[in-house]
């Protein structure tokens, strides 16, 4: 790399950085924000836990003598998946809208913000945001839903499905401002994908507990993939054989992921607007 | 040449926004382009800024074309948009902070706020702004980069006239520094005060260019003759050299001209030849500038006219 490109890289990590950290002003400081995207989980998380208190059993193919668990805890696997997607896909989707639509992202494409910088700092706002609800979840998952701490390995999952999940939500929430016919739309045109994908992909139901043909729509998709990642992380082991492949298949999870972040990621370039305000 | 263009054109659809239009526009002039809402200002603004791409012609903005190289020409111009919304939850200081980052020779932030009168409102949400605060952070935001070329979108639209002149005074602030600005309005006082050259734009193409005064010398030395047709005569009996008049929408036609006294007298003889013993609703009258300038936008011809004579 020449030192000119290099500088130029710097400056555009630097940029994408105080981009960021602006950005996440702007959506601290709105407490409807705030509460969508923060809270959300967590309330589905205190509610459904209470309200579904079954346990789930594992297959007869599963080896030893392992005990079942409550339905919470598979749930909040499940949530929390969702969290990592829901915090980068609604946010970005819903609050891209609203820039586009007033305004404020043409006043930012006449300043020498990198495009590239932008983006980062995008991502970097979602990013910023998991890891703080992740925080949250996690350390309510251990102290009320029996939630064991992730080994080193299980760190290790979930910090990469973090990396990639952030980015997949964010690419395709950039990327579905430009189905919006308005910003007031936005939030209705980002919940109804997310919602469905969170009754098929194994948060608010057992994947088992799906018809094979949905379980293989919602392979698909990234959130399925999160939820069974996580799952990994934070489930004992044996419970592998409660998964439709009687495995976590991380690799296959991975692979996933990354295709829709490449696919996501041409489709928000090709597709995304600065200025709908005219 | 700050801008320099030739044979720019701009269709949507069947509405040829910018036609044709040639512009050159030299460096430190704030140059004034100046016609009615739907005249395509904006539009052309919006070429040279980088926002939308031309059809046709060539564009040169400080030796760039926007259409290309926009990245590289964001780093020298500052843009106030018409309309615009200050991020939410972010106050002036942080905005101008993060904006002064992006720029190689940025002013302080506390220059910029000072430069357009925000300093107290440094640390206020944006939302809590007032419309005419929102608009002194557009124009901090626009000039922290020091940029050689400033394009003020309708700065005052929407303001009563004290904010106003204390946004001229703002604006004034700014060409003192030395960069070209080039400011759209449809309010013929504003460019009076604030501009050395004027373009008037109309239907898409400049219909007049140059300085104030020459619009001034220009339009004042046109006196208006103009009356109602009678019952029962229409625009081909008047005499020849009137064949192109057009009547208004009130009906009345209207003749612009340097010979009143003339032009008068082979009215009246018409109407003499004609037997009429009075042309109805005549009148002579030399309209200021304000009035000339509303008739021409809303009709544009008798202004060539006027010249051709």
């Amino acid at each position: 790399m020449s030192a000119v490109s290099a500088a130029v890289t710097i400056r555009t990590i630097r940029l994408g950085w105080a981009y960021m950290l602006l950005n996440m002003r702007t959506v601290f400081r709105q407490p409807a924000a705030v509460l969508f995207v923060l809270l959300f989980p967590i309330l589905f998380l205190v509610i459904f836990s209470s309200l579904l208190t079954f346990e789930i059993g594992l297959p007869p193919e599963a080896e030893g003598n392992v005990p079942a668990i409550k339905f919470s805890q598979y749930f909040v696997a499940g949530i929390t998946a969702s969290a990592i997607f829901g915090t980068s896909f609604n946010l970005l989707g819903t609050s891209l809208a609203f820039q586009q639509f007033d305004g404020t992202l043409k006043q930012l494409a006449a300043t020498p913000l990198p495009k590239a910088s932008f983006f980062i700092g995008l991502v970097g706002t979602a990013l910023a945001y998991t890891i703080m609800q992740m925080v949250i979840m996690i350390a309510l998952g251990v102290a009320a839903y029996g939630i064991e701490l992730p080994d080193a390995g299980g760190w290790l999952t979930l910090i990469w499905i973090i990396l990639l999940g952030v980015p997949a939500g964010c690419v395709l929430g950039i990327a579905i401002t430009r189905v919006m016919p308005s910003a007031n739309a936005a939030p209705a045109v980002i919940q109804l994908p997310f919602i469905i994908l969170q009754f098929i992909s194994g948060v608010f139901f057992t994947l088992a507990s799906l018809p094979t043909w949905l379980q293989w729509v919602s392979g698909l998709f990234p959130l399925r993939w999160l939820a069974q990642g996580l799952r990994s992380v934070f489930l004992p082991d044996a419970y592998r054989f409660a998964e439709p492949g009687m495995s976590w298949q991380l690799e296959l999870a991975a692979v996933v992921l990354a295709v829709w972040i490449v696919a996501g990621l041409g489709l928000a370039v090709l597709t995304f607007q600065w200025d709908r305000s005219g | 040449m700050a801008i320099s263009i030739r044979g720019v054109t701009k269709r949507y659809g069947s509405v040829t926004a910018v036609d044709e239009v040639d512009l050159e526009i030299e460096s430190g002039q704030v140059y004034a382009l100046l016609g009615p809402n739907g005249a395509g200002k904006t539009t052309l603004v919006e070429i040279l800024e980088g926002y939308r791409q031309r059809d046709t012609g060539d564009v040169s903005v400080l030796g760039m074309d926007p259409q290309r190289q926009r990245n590289e020409l964001n780093r020298r111009v500052g843009i106030v948009l018409q309309r615009s919304t200050p991020m939410e939850g972010v106050t002036p200081r942080e905005m101008l902070d993060f904006t002064a980052k992006l720029y190689d020779a940025p002013m302080s932030t506390n220059e910029a706020l000072d430069l357009v009168g925000l300093a107290e409102q440094a640390n206020q949400r944006g939302s809590k702004l007032s419309g005419g605060q929102k608009r002194r952070l557009d124009l901090a935001i626009s000039v922290i980069g020091n940029p050689d070329l400033i394009f003020l979108d309708e700065p005052t639209t929407g303001f009563d006239a004290t904010a106003r002149r204390q946004a001229w005074e703002i604006v004034r602030g700014l060409t003192a520094r030395g960069a070209t600005v080039i400011l759209t309005t449809h309010y013929l006082d504003e460019a009076e005060h604030l501009s050395q050259r004027i373009g008037l734009i109309k239907d898409g193409r400049i219909i007049y260019e140059g300085d104030i005064a020459g619009l001034r010398s220009e339009m004042e030395s046109d006196t208006r003759i103009s009356w109602q047709l009678p019952p029962g005569f229409d625009l081909s009996d008047l005499p020849h050299e009137w064949a192109a008049l057009k009547a208004g929408a009130d009906g009345r036609l209207s003749l612009p001209t340097q010979q009143p006294t003339a032009h008068l007298a082979r009215l009246i003889d018409w109407a003499g030849t004609r037997g009429l013993e009075e042309i109805p609703e005549l009148q002579v009258e030399r309209p200021d500038l304000e009035e000339m300038y509303l008739e021409l936008i809303d009709n544009s011809e008798p202004l060539e006219q006027a010249r051709s004579q």
